[in-house]
């Protein structure tokens, strides 16, 4: 473990205010993680990192600079911002300045630095070994994924008088399962303490998976009742729930470009929080990146769109207040989290007439932020409902829709949540089994 | 102080000396700079350098990697230390040992130098280009208006210092540009439209005058703003289809590129990307008819994916990955090289030097033929020409895509008439590559970062392709 000197970093922050800067702001992190590949169940590649990337927010006479640096220490840095000082003048002044907010009282969340993870590093061997023989213990052929470990430390000091720092550990891993002929599984597990059984069911999910869905045939295109594992309700919420960045609202990159807080925007089943102070969850935080202390909110609230996600320049863009959720030009969801409902996956499937199940899915692409237009690719184990029974795994269908058909369409919610995160849910989420009537399935016509 | 080559080589003592039976090290800098405007006005600047060294051991048949930005002795030996003793620790786990095969190696030193560099234009310049794009963009629409553009410029310097133990020396820096752009196009009635687009190259600012951005940029607003107020849906029944060059790059670098790529096709990145539809055994088998030749090759000058060696030292060179029709020669690194007992052909990339080299395409295209546009259209009586798109996607094992136009046209007797709006092409890949009936002559490339690898590398390429005709596809809408 290293302990950055906080001491030295508020010096910093001061010597950069000395050279003419309105406002300051230094994020530095000390990433110490390791991370084991798996592929035909063995071991691929052991990757180790040591890393201290310093990320800088600079402002004179409202010239917005973002820096990002990964120097030896952070005097190496003083050549690279002195390059920018002549520029500050001749840059043109940024509609969205505003100065950076006053430091109030943090209260911190309870630091999760479980030593566990950290004695980890050391021995993912044997926890390789074991997800992989957990795997196994199905009739499959091979198992692929990823396993991480790692302890971050945080610090940010702005020329508001901040000076703030957090440390946690996570651990992250998911693994694919192959069946012979044509299973396939897949699983994940994302968490700030070690926990095997955690892993364990990832394993067993994605063999589970890998061999209920073998000899699988095809369906037709077109409209079905579908329940989406938390797997791809995850994936999809990672792009809808970026869409609430104020800034993704003010740059076209948004559906709800349309829409302001209050707005119907989803079925009244559906309620989505930001939780960063969630400590179960890898990306909690007590302080945004603008030192503001952090909370937890409804972004969408029994349907009701409750707030865009904003740091304090897009809220003053936008007349009104920094949601915390900053970002220095990108306001970010910290942990979506989906408020659960009463349902089992079976009393799901019971209520499907004609439907899917899919499990896992990738390659979300947009034909249109703004009116939600997309499509993505079921992948891995996928079922075909019909009267109320799971009757045979099917391949090659895409969900082809609208995100806001999709959120308006929810009919039921699983009352168990599952902790997602993987190569495509970089945001940790928690979410169930959700079921969404009437959407659009496609698939190649040659 | 210690030279950077000096800290690359007592990182390949000390794992020599650890008993790793093979060692690189690699110094990578990435140095970025830009700006990001919106509607013409510069919301922010930015500026990026990532720097650090990377070190890739082989010990008891494990691959280590790690790497550091702690760019001292000492930093440098800790990284080595934790390569080789994870690499050790994991070797039980192994199936069988990693190794890597015989390559040609390089010892060169080489650089581009820009036609015209980065400070051949001055800021006030540059940043002329943001408020020039939006004027156009904004002026070129009638009935509909022009919410926002966005628009992002960045200049950046890869540089690059490579050895290993078995004799490789490769020091590179390679200059580029990239500018995207995001227009929104807005009409009470008919909705919203929308076209990301994406120019990338090596070298200087000489790009910007080829690239027209701010002539592209209006042109492509008008012909939306038509997609939008007069777009038709493509014909129900099976038609011709002349694929735009700009959808077959981004088809060949889907469904031949990607498949191709050896580690993929043995399952190292079964978790993430995926599999592919191409078995180890399955070099000569046919994907496609007499057109249906692809290549990939680092070495185009100008070239966004450009270098002459890889990250792993070995001398690139173009790879004819399908060839008339057939699957002819997979992308490697030494590791799947050796797996499949042939040479390495160099694709070896990582991202930075916190990422390890793996399998990437550099510059894919499908191979042109001799129609000029005007012929491929000439003998249609009814069907689709998909300019642009947006919407894409394909399935881990690269075998059903789909591609949703943007800018699209009906042809009525070799003519372009009424825009399409969002025509839908969804199709496998050996429909693709078995349907092409005519070929254009003109090659074009674009730009794209390619996504691969845990955790996920973006890195420069370029794709490219003439317009082809399709003999008959039956095209869809989005919902």
């Amino acid at each position: 473990m290293i302990s950055m000197d906080m001491d030295n970093i508020s010096r910093f922050v001061s010597e950069l205010m000395k050279k003419g800067f309105d406002d300051v702001a230094a994020k530095i992190e000390v990433v110490d993680s390791v991370m084991v590949k798996i592929a035909n169940s063995s071991v691929s590649v052991v990757q180790s990192w040591k890393r201290m990337p310093v990320d800088l927010y600079l402002a004179k006479n409202k010239r917005i600079f973002i820096l990002h640096f990964e120097p030896k220490s952070l005097e190496d840095l003083q050549k690279p911002i002195d390059s920018i000082i002549p520029l500050a003048n001749r840059v043109t002044e940024s509609p969205i300045y505003a100065p950076l907010p006053e430091p109030s009282k943090i209260r911190y969340v309870e630091e999760v630095v479980d030593k566990r993870v950290i004695e980890a590093a050391n021995n993912m061997s044997n926890i390789a070994e074991r997800v992989i023989e957990v795997a196994h213990r199905e009739s499959i052929e091979s198992v692929a994924g990823m396993l991480q470990v790692g302890y971050v430390e945080t610090a940010l000091a702005t020329s508001r008088g901040a000076l703030l720092g957090e440390k946690k550990t996570f651990i992250q891993g998911y693994l694919r399962a192959f069946a012979q002929p044509d299973g396939s599984g897949q699983w994940c597990y994302t968490s700030t303490t070690l926990d095997l059984s955690g892993l364990e069911s990832m394993a067993f999910t994605a063999s589970r998976y890998a061999v209920d869905s073998r000899n699988r045939s095809e369906v037709e295109p077109g409209v079905y009742d579908v329940i989406l594992s938390p797997m791809v309700f995850a994936n999809l919420l990672e792009y809808i729930i970026s869409m609430t960045s104020a800034m993704h609202v003010i740059m076209g990159w948004s559906m709800f470009m349309k829409n302001s807080p209050g707005d119907a925007v989803a079925s009244p089943l559906l309620t989505i929080l930001d939780e960063p102070r969630n400590t179960e969850l890898p990306n909690f935080r007590s302080f945004d990146d603008e030192g503001v202390e952090t909370y937890n909110k409804s972004v969408i609230e029994e349907g009701v769109l409750k707030v865009f996600l904003h740091n304090t320049k897009t809220a003053t863009f936008m007349n009104t207040k920094t949601t915390a959720n900053a970002g220095w030009m990108i306001p970010v969801p910290w942990n979506i989290v989906v408020r659960p409902g009463t349902a089992t996956i079976d009393e799901m499937v019971a209520e499907v007439r004609r439907g899917l199940l899919i499990t896992n899915n990738w390659y979300t692409r947009l034909q249109n932020y703004v009116e939600g237009v997309f499509s993505t690719v079921a992948r891995d184990a996928i079922f075909y409902i019909e009267n109320g029974r799971i009757a045979r795994p099917i391949t090659k269908v895409r969900i082809a829709d609208r995100f806001g058909n999709i959120l308006k369409n929810v009919a039921m919610l699983g009352r168990e949540l599952y902790n997602i995160q993987w190569w495509e849910v970089r945001t940790p989420t928690k979410t169930p089994y959700i079921l969404i009537k009437n959407v659009n399935i496609s698939k190649h016509t040659i | 102080m210690q030279s950077l080559e000096d800290l690359l080589l007592y990182a390949l003592k000390v794992a020599g000396e650890l008993g790793a039976s093979y060692a690189e090290a690699r110094y990578h800098k990435v140095d970025s700079t830009g700006f990001v405007s919106r509607n013409g006005v510069v919301i922010s600047a930015y500026s990026e350098v990532s720097e650090g060294v990377a070190v890739r051991v082989l010990a008891d048949g494990g691959l280590g990697f790690a790497s550091t930005n702690m760019l001292g002795k000492e930093g440098v030996q800790r990284v080595v230390e934790l390569a080789v003793s994870r690499a050790r620790a994991h070797a039980r786990l192994l199936k069988s040992p990693i190794s890597f095969s015989d390559a040609r190696l390089g010892r060169a030193r080489y650089s581009i130098a820009p036609v015209k560099g980065f400070t051949s234009l001055s800021l006030e310049e540059k940043l002329a280009l943001h408020r020039e794009f939006w004027e156009r963009v904004s002026e070129s629409v009638k009935e509909a208006k022009v919410p926002v553009t966005t628009l992002w410029y960045s200049e950046w310097t890869e540089e690059k210092l490579i050895m290993n133990t078995d004799g490789a020396y490769i020091s590179s820096a390679i200059p580029r540009l990239t500018v995207e752009y995001n227009t929104v196009v807005h009409h009470p009635q008919k909705g919203y439209a929308q076209r990301f687009a994406f120019f990338g190259a090596s070298g200087g600012l000489e790009w910007l005058e080829k690239w027209r951005l701010v002539e592209s940029g209006g042109e492509e607003a008008r012909a939306i703003e038509r997609v939008l107020l007069e777009g038709v849906e493509p014909p129900k029944e099976a038609v011709p289809v002349v694929v735009g060059s700009e959808v077959v790059a981004l088809i060949v670098h889907e469904s031949c590129g990607h498949p191709s790529e050896a580690d993929r096709i043995l399952g190292r990145e079964a978790a993430q990307a995926g599999k592919s539809f191409i078995k180890p055994s399955m070099l000569g088998q046919r994907i496609g008819n007499e057109y249906a030749t692809v290549i990939d090759d680092p070495t185009i000058p100008g070239s966004y994916g450009f270098y002459l060696y890889d990250d792993e030292g070995v001398v690139a060179r173009a790879r004819y990955l399908y060839k008339e029709g057939a699957i002819n020669e997979f992308l490697h690194n030494r590791a799947t090289a050796k797996t499949f007992g042939v040479e390495s052909n160099a694709a070896a990339r990582a991202m930075d030097y916190a990422s390890e080299p793996i399998v990437r395409m550099a510059n894919t295209y499908l191979k042109p033929g001799d129609h000029r546009f005007e012929e491929l259209l000439e003998d249609i009586k009814l069907g689709v020409y998909m300019k642009s798109y947006m919407e894409w996607n394909i399935d881990d094992e690269r075998w059903s895509q789909r591609y949703v136009g943007l800018e699209a046209y009906i042809i009525e007797n070799g003519e372009l008439t009424k825009p399409v709006r969002n025509p839908v092409l969804e199709i496998t890949t050996k429909a693709f590559y078995s349907n092409i009936d005519a070929v254009g002559k003109e090659l074009r490339f674009y730009a794209g970062t390619c996504g691969k690898g845990e955790p996920s590398q973006g890195v420069p390429v370029w794709f490219g392709g003439p317009d082809v005709r399709l003999r008959s596809a039956r095209l869809g809408v989005v919902a």
